[in-house]
């Protein structure tokens, strides 16, 4: 394959979707209703009548960031087991139930909110409210089905660390750079802290957490409108508040200097390295200019990174950049690879092409070619209702209204050279502002990236994701 | 990870999206995915195709609903066309193919496909070579302008070709040799065969990689890259004679070639069950079983396909509720059908839990296997497996990539695009029988290759601190 795409990973989370939210001339955001039930529940409903499926998505507010503190998992056990016996229906039935359909339905836990998300036919609507409502009213949270499934995510984690670790590097990135803010527990747990949640932290989470005032169902497709609104107010009218209020999330701070994790991975062939300090909040005013920097900077095949570090250099199969804006600041990363011998050198590589943005900017045409290229891929973004549930949950969990979308056009074609250079300053750190993470061979590479500022380490087989204590 | 898969990715979330609206009335009625008839369905009036006098073939599904284009270019190189020398060549060439011609310099190729908008992929499999490109309509005639310059007047730079040979090796180290799954599928596919070169790995052996020569690769593109060897698929918001016009200026001017040397090996038939031990350091076994299958334009495939999602798509599937649900053997399970030109390969490939072992599942499997041979399979999994397969054939087809994506399969790999519109039929003319007979001729053991990764003792253990 020619290139990877930029979204990793592990981390199923609204949050982490890099895909910017944009939008073309010749698209205009189809109708859809927006109804709050009375007991809080928000419905949010865009029929899209030409073909026989409907695609759903329902957002439980909290996620990973209101994890007990030390219990990093607990949110995405609750997820898991959502699916894993409901109602009438064992764990077995309700697999079958879905599945028998030709459905698909799955939950996981996210940053800041867990997500059901699937799709039935049109016909099966009935089944689709049902089977949703009896995951998030009626879960059984079976101790059995709890130990399983505890372990056998233990051994997910595992299993991952044995393959490409594009995807888990985040997962040490911001435990290093957020620390104990939220942002910087792990969604999915580690195989230390899996370990230590039992059966009553999943009963705890649940009760304290999935509540009429924090859920969010979200329908488009081939939908009955007015009978899909009666049957889901119907059925989750019983819903009562959630026991706790979701509590608010401060914003983490950027660091200052340059501080190293090494990971090892004894015998890697490859080094990875992930380089990241703080970005912006999803509500980050100049969020057009950020789009369009961010792609000539590392969002696309000929951006500066990936000429630099694949293009000219050949030291790397790909080099990208991105930032993962949540209610509050979460990181902007630079992530790449390369063989053990050349990592200093790509590391350096990596870090100059940050300077010179800072030092040189962008030049008016590659500002052009850059707006060209966000509004010439956008269409593609939001193509079918499972596009447009994502959408519209992105506008509901961070609190945006449509002009987030039907305004994006507009203020795409608007950037201009001084606006892009306000958000490098303001968004993109400087290169000597960031913390290095690094997955390797730490005989070979320590003394390379000691070099870069105070050196932390672990290895990957360890059971967290956190620097062994110095 | 399925190593077939490695080196084909698709487009922008094709396999992973719904249906979008506006799809052709034609189309829903060929598709409709309650029919249970065997009536022949006819492929939806609008796609259009034509073949230009240099042998170049191209299909045009016009869909209007957004205003983007899928364009994919279907070359008929994989590695199934290398030798020894020059394994991963097919894969080293899906990079060359960007790098300058004699027209354009190395790099503006993408510099201008993206300042107007578009972006690219390629991917490389056992069989094919596949080029994507997704763009404005806008741009229509700039992607042709490209697509035909790169045909026509390729250049190789001595120096460029140094450089993406370590961006290749970058990817083989990503893909393979830090990647326990692809490690081991690397060496079971090479044991599978004996003969046929699909014994080669796509991405190349290390020796290969930097050993080839800038002659390797000037025969190879004569070879190959041929016009009467490609084959264009364009969907989404263009008009068929806006296309055709476009092809006839930028591609029918590439001369024909002499055809390109077949394949002639057979693989012949395997004596006896083969085995492949691998020992690495990791935390988590491996097991992975890998039989015989037929060539992709076999009529059994359609069942084995259904076999396969009733054995490991989804949680309710035979083999993941067995081995991850009851006995908890194994973290996860999957299935693979690797449909080629000649008679490939079905994978199940096991992730099994740290200190697993891989000889209680080979059983396990084996016992069940026995019984599905056996017994058959019920009526709900015959329905469940028919269900998830219609969906997700839909799910494709809602996308204009997607339908780039199929029509060019099918008249590639079928020899017929119009044999697309014959599958919801053929799905549901498939019966439980059928299923059973096709178990009994496929999961015969001694056609299969056993492949184990099995962890070096591990060097680190639990330690104090810390919480997640």
């Amino acid at each position: 394959m020619r290139h990877a795409t930029w979204v990793a990973g592990t981390a199923a989370a609204v949050l982490t979707l890099a895909v910017p939210v944009a939008y073309s001339a010749g698209v205009t955001m189809p109708p859809y209703t927006r109804t709050l039930l009375p007991n809080g529940t928000v419905l949010v409903v865009m029929p899209r009548r030409d073909v026989p499926l409907i695609a759903f998505t329902a957002l439980v507010r909290g996620g990973g960031v209101v994890d007990p503190v030390g219990k990093p998992g607990v949110a995405s056990l609750t997820a898991g087991l959502l699916e894993k016996g409901a109602g009438a229906r064992d764990a077995f039935a309700f697999a079958d139930a879905v599945e028998g359909a030709g459905g698909s339905f799955s939950a996981a836990a996210g940053t800041e909110a867990i997500t059901v998300a699937g799709q039935f036919l049109a016909k099966d609507q009935g089944l689709m409210v049902e089977l949703l409502a009896d995951a998030l009213l009626r879960p059984r949270f079976d101790a059995a089905q709890f130990d399983s499934l505890r372990k056998r995510q233990i051994e997910e984690l595992k299993a991952a660390k044995d393959s490409d670790p594009s995807g888990l590097i985040r997962l040490y990135g911001r435990r290093f750079l957020f620390g104990d803010h939220p942002y910087g527990s792990p969604a999915s747990g580690s195989e230390r802290s899996l370990a230590a949640i039992t059966r009553e932290d999943v009963l705890a989470y649940n009760r304290a957490n999935f509540g009429a005032d924090r859920l969010t169902l979200i329908f488009a497709g081939d939908v009955d409108a007015d009978a899909l609104t009666k049957a889901v107010t119907r059925a989750f009218s019983g819903l009562a508040r959630a026991a706790t209020p979701l509590p608010a999330l401060t914003s983490p701070p950027r660091v200052t200097g340059r501080r190293v994790l090494l990971i090892d991975q004894p015998g890697a062939a490859q080094t990875h390295f992930w380089l990241a300090n703080t970005g912006v909040a999803r509500k980050f005013a100049d969020r057009a200019p950020l789009d369009v920097v961010n792609t000539l900077y590392g969002g696309r095949f000929t951006s500066i990174l990936n000429t630099e570090l694949r293009i000219k250099s050949g030291l790397s199969y790909g080099a990208v950049s991105g930032f993962t804006r949540g209610s509050v600041p979460g990181e902007f990363a630079i992530r790449s690879f390369t063989q053990t011998d050349t990592t200093g050198k790509a590391i350096d590589l990596a870090l100059a092409t940050l300077a010179g943005l800072h030092r040189d900017g962008v030049t008016e045409d590659a500002l052009g070619s850059a707006r060209n290229y966000v509004l010439g891929q956008f269409p593609q973004q939001l193509e079918t209702a499972s596009h447009w549930v994502g959408a519209l949950a992105e506008l509901e969990l961070y609190g945006l209204d449509r002009s987030y979308i039907d305004g994006y056009t507009a203020a795409i074609e608007g950037v201009t050279p001084a606006a892009a250079k306000r958000v490098i300053s303001e968004a993109f750190p400087a290169a000597g502002d960031l913390v290095i993470v690094v997955i390797g061979d730490a005989a070979k590479i320590r003394d390379a990236v000691a070099k870069y500022g105070p050196l932390s380490e672990t290895t990957l087989a360890a059971p967290d994701f956190r620097a062994r204590p110095q | 990870m399925l190593p077939r898969r490695f080196f084909s990715a698709g487009g922008p979330g094709g396999y992973n999206a719904a249906m979008h609206s506006n799809m052709a009335g034609g189309v829903l009625a060929a598709l409709s995915i309650f029919a249970v008839t065997a009536a022949h369905a006819a492929a939806p009036d609008e796609i259009r195709s034509l073949t230009l006098d240099n042998g170049l073939r191209i299909i045009v599904w016009p869909d209007h609903d957004i205003p983007n284009v899928a364009l994919y270019n279907y070359v008929r190189v994989g590695s199934r066309n290398e030798a020894p020398g020059i394994t991963g060549l097919a894969h080293f060439f899906e990079h060359m193919m960007f790098n300058g011609t004699a027209r354009r310099p190395p790099g503006e190729f993408d510099r201008d496909m993206e300042a107007r908008g578009g972006r690219n992929n390629a991917t490389t499999t056992d069989d094919l070579t596949i080029y994507m490109d997704w763009f404005p309509s806008t741009a229509l005639d700039l992607v042709f302008d490209l697509e035909g310059d790169r045909l026509g007047h390729l250049a190789f730079d001595p120096k460029v070709v140094e450089s993406e040979r370590g961006v290749v090796y970058s990817e083989r180290r990503l893909r393979v040799e830090d990647d326990n799954t692809g490690f081991l599928a690397e060496q079971v596919q090479s044991t599978a065969f004996a003969a046929h070169p699909y014994h080669f790995p796509t991405i190349g052996w290390p020796s290969d990689i930097e050993g080839w020569t800038l002659a390797d690769l000037q025969r190879f593109f004569k070879t190959y890259y041929a016009p009467n060897n490609c084959t264009f698929v364009v969907a989404g918001d263009v008009d068929a004679g806006e296309v055709f016009a476009l092809a006839r200026k930028f591609l029918a001017p590439i001369p024909r070639q002499a055809p390109p040397p077949a394949v002639r090996t057979v693989e012949p038939v395997q004596p006896g069950e083969k085995r492949v031990t691998v020992e690495r350091r990791a935390q988590t076994p491996l097991l992975q079983l890998a039989y015989k299958a037929p060539k992709a334009d076999d009529p059994r495939n359609v069942t084995l396909g259904l076999l396969s999602t009733i054995l490991a798509q989804g949680d309710a599937s035979r083999l993941h509720r067995l081995l991850v649900e009851e006995k908890k053997l194994a973290v996860s399970v999957d299935t693979y059908l690797q449909e080629g030109f000649d008679p490939g390969l079905f994978w199940v490939f096991v992730t099994l839990p740290e200190g697993g072992n891989p000889d209680i599942v080979e059983a396990v499997i084996d016992a069940e296997f026995a019984k599905l041979v056996s017994e058959g399979v019920s009526d709900a999994e015959l329905a469940r497996a028919r269900n998830l397969t219609n969906v997700a054939y839909f799910q494709q087809l809602a996308t204009i990539d997607g339908k780039a994506r199929l029509l060019g399969e099918f008249e590639v790999m079928h020899g017929d695009y119009r044999k697309l519109f014959d599958l919801p039929g053929a799905i549901a003319r498939v019966t439980r029988e059928d299923i059973r007979a096709a178990a009994k001729e496929l999961l015969d053991a001694r056609h299969r290759t056993v492949g184990v990764l099995m962890p070096t003792p591990a060097a680190s253990g639990p330690r104090p601190g810390g919480e997640g």
